[in-house]
């Protein structure tokens, strides 16, 4: 973590985290609401303070209890020699919306629907939100922690598609996927 | 034996062109862009390109708008190869997860174990011998020399000419076999470990590259000097397919597309990883932007990189390559961001650990996947010839792209 920069994003951003800042390695760390979304990335992007001008990654998470948006921003070295993790946390499991960043990276459009395509996340701005590897008439999200292959194949062409999970161990399956959901923050 | 022609005789008229794919989409539009997208003006029409096009080097399918010659709009469209490869690392122990990520990118698979083997190493605090450090830069410097010089191969090939492609895979075989007696595989190497490689330099890799360090730099200049000059090629590709800096840099894009645009960003240097800090080399940029100067532009990236082998082949300690981990391994919850340089651009995976031996979740961000983006912003107004001379420079691999 970089202490200095961790200042300056407490100084500037202040009541705006949702928790202090945190990070290991070089990795720094700040939690916003899904509200704050275009003002902080804006600010974090035009400010020469911050300049972070590269979008280095924008990926969904779902925890088991709520669901997030993690943005990986880069700056010149003079600035921060750290990534900067931007999360957008307590995105409601069964609505989950958050704004675009789209106006600010044209580049982001298909991480958002890719994005939204496995979580569900909708992306309010971006002029571009479907399905962008799954079929069209696929009414899944697959990467959500509740997803289960089996009930979905019943749903759908791919009947008969066993999970992987059963096929390892048939009788864990439940009890493993219940264990591993809501462990992380 | 008179034989006469109906229109029923199943071996001379096809009645349902069943493997035709339409243009039109038989669902009502699901977002703003593709209700505007599909709706034509007088004079405009659709087309498909792919999925089983040659040269769009994997499954991709892009449909065209054109009027006339000229394009006015496309729309890619992906998921032909998907695999869902997150989701099956999110469900395979830490060291199963490093044989998903490495066909992705089948032609620079080394750089797609890097980045997970690296991340994975954040998240256990784990130290590298210098060795591997060392082993992991000279073999992966070794697979962009290949994956660039097959790409000046595909460049070519995607213009017609038929002659390149076959000198480039003479470079791409020769370092090909190199690794595979090193890593015992030609493709999917398979040879990072969390903690180290898999096994020392051998003596039949190590008079290999001996070999061919003796004339690689020899071989590259043969072939600039069978398309460098090239009056065909020159007319294909320069002013063709322009980027500037501040449109590459809001699409996103990483790799020699992005400093080929003017802008030095590479992660070798912007956030250095392994060894490379104690390395000299320059960051090739050229401000051109155009499909000429992402094809010089790679070639001067072969050169930095031939270099690097040679310092690494100096420079390297001895000592051990592995570290020692436990063959189960429980990272503590956390979460890691690591990101390589790869050929085509920043690599990057996103790991969390719940504290199981399967990562809670594993993102993977391949450079591919946002440059081909680019295609929206520099095709429209260029003719339907230059589509795949410029979607060809952009260097995209469908194997990374669909996951």
């Amino acid at each position: 973590m970089d202490a200095r920069l961790a200042r300056r994003l407490e100084a500037r951003f202040g009541d705006r985290l949702i928790r202090p800042v945190a990070g290991r390695h070089d990795e720094t760390e700040v939690r916003i609401a899904a509200a704050d979304v275009p003002e902080v990335m804006r600010t974090l992007h035009d400010d020469p303070e911050f300049s972070f001008n590269v979008l280095a990654d924008l990926c969904g998470v779902d925890t088991g209890d709520a669901m997030q948006v993690v943005y990986h921003l880069w700056a010149e070295p003079a600035v921060t020699r750290d990534w900067l993790r931007v999360i957008v946390d307590g995105l409601a499991r069964d609505d989950p919306r958050c704004p675009s960043v789209t106006f600010l990276w044209k580049g982001a459009e298909w991480q958002e629907r890719e994005t939204y395509d496995m979580f569900g996340i909708v992306f309010e701005g971006n002029r571009d939100l479907r399905r962008i590897y799954m079929p069209p008439d696929y009414t899944s999200f697959p990467l959500r922690k509740d997803f289960h292959l089996a009930d979905d194949a019943a749903r759908g062409s791919g009947e008969g598609v066993r999970h992987m999970e059963q096929m390892r161990s048939p009788a864990a399956a439940t009890a493993s996927n219940t264990r591993r959901r809501a462990k992380v923050d | 034996m008179t034989r006469t022609i109906s229109k029923d005789d199943p071996t001379l008229f096809v009645d349902s062109p069943a493997a035709l794919i339409d243009a039109v989409p038989p669902f009502p539009p699901r977002s703003e862009r593709e209700a505007e997208f599909y709706a034509l003006r007088d004079g405009e029409m659709l087309i498909n390109l792919g999925p089983q096009h040659p040269s769009t080097h994997g499954v991709l399918r892009v449909v065209l708008k054109i009027e006339g010659e000229k394009i006015v709009d496309l729309d890619p469209v992906l998921g032909y190869l998907h695999r869902g490869v997150e989701k099956l690392c999110e469900n395979s122990d830490y060291h199963q997860a490093i044989c998903y990520t490495d066909p992705l990118e089948y032609i620079s698979s080394l750089f797609m174990e890097l980045a997970p083997v690296m991340a994975f190493e954040k998240l256990l605090d784990l130290e590298v011998p210098r060795r591997a450090e060392y082993i992991r830069v000279l073999t992966c410097e070794l697979n962009r020399v290949s994956s660039h010089a097959l790409y000046m191969g595909w460049q070519a090939l995607d213009l017609g000419g038929l002659t390149p492609i076959l000198y480039a895979f003479i470079e791409r075989d020769e370092i090909v076999e190199m690794l595979a007696a090193q890593t015992g595989q030609r493709m999917l190497f398979n040879y990072f470990r969390i903690g180290g490689v898999n096994g020392d330099l051998n003596h039949d890799f190590m008079s290999r590259l001996g070999d061919w360090m003796s004339r690689a730099l020899k071989q590259i200049e043969a072939n600039e000097r069978l398309l460098n000059e090239n009056e065909i090629f020159l007319n294909r590709t320069r002013g063709l397919g322009v980027l500037d800096r501040e449109a590459s840099l809001r699409l996103g894009m990483t790799g020699p597309n992005l400093r080929a645009s003017g802008v030095p960003y590479d992660i070798r240097r912007a956030h250095p990883y392994g060894v490379y800090p104690e390395l000299a080399f320059d960051v090739p940029t050229r401000q051109e932007g155009d499909s000429y100067a992402r094809y010089l532009l790679r070639l001067d990236e072969i050169k930095q990189s031939i270099a690097i082998i040679d310092q690494c082949l100096h420079k390297m300690p001895d000592g051990p390559v592995m570290a020692k981990i436990p063959r189960l391994i429980r990272p503590r919850p956390g979460r890691a961001f690591a990101a390589v340089e790869s050929p085509r651009g920043q690599y990057a995976i996103y790991a969390i650990s719940d504290g199981t031996d399967q990562p809670f979740r594993m993102h993977l961000h391949d450079p591919s996947f946002v440059n081909l983006q680019a295609m929206g912003a520099v095709l429209p107004g260029n003719l339907i010839a230059d589509t795949m001379a410029i979607f060809a420079s952009l260097d995209p691999i469908m194997g990374g792209i669909d996951k």
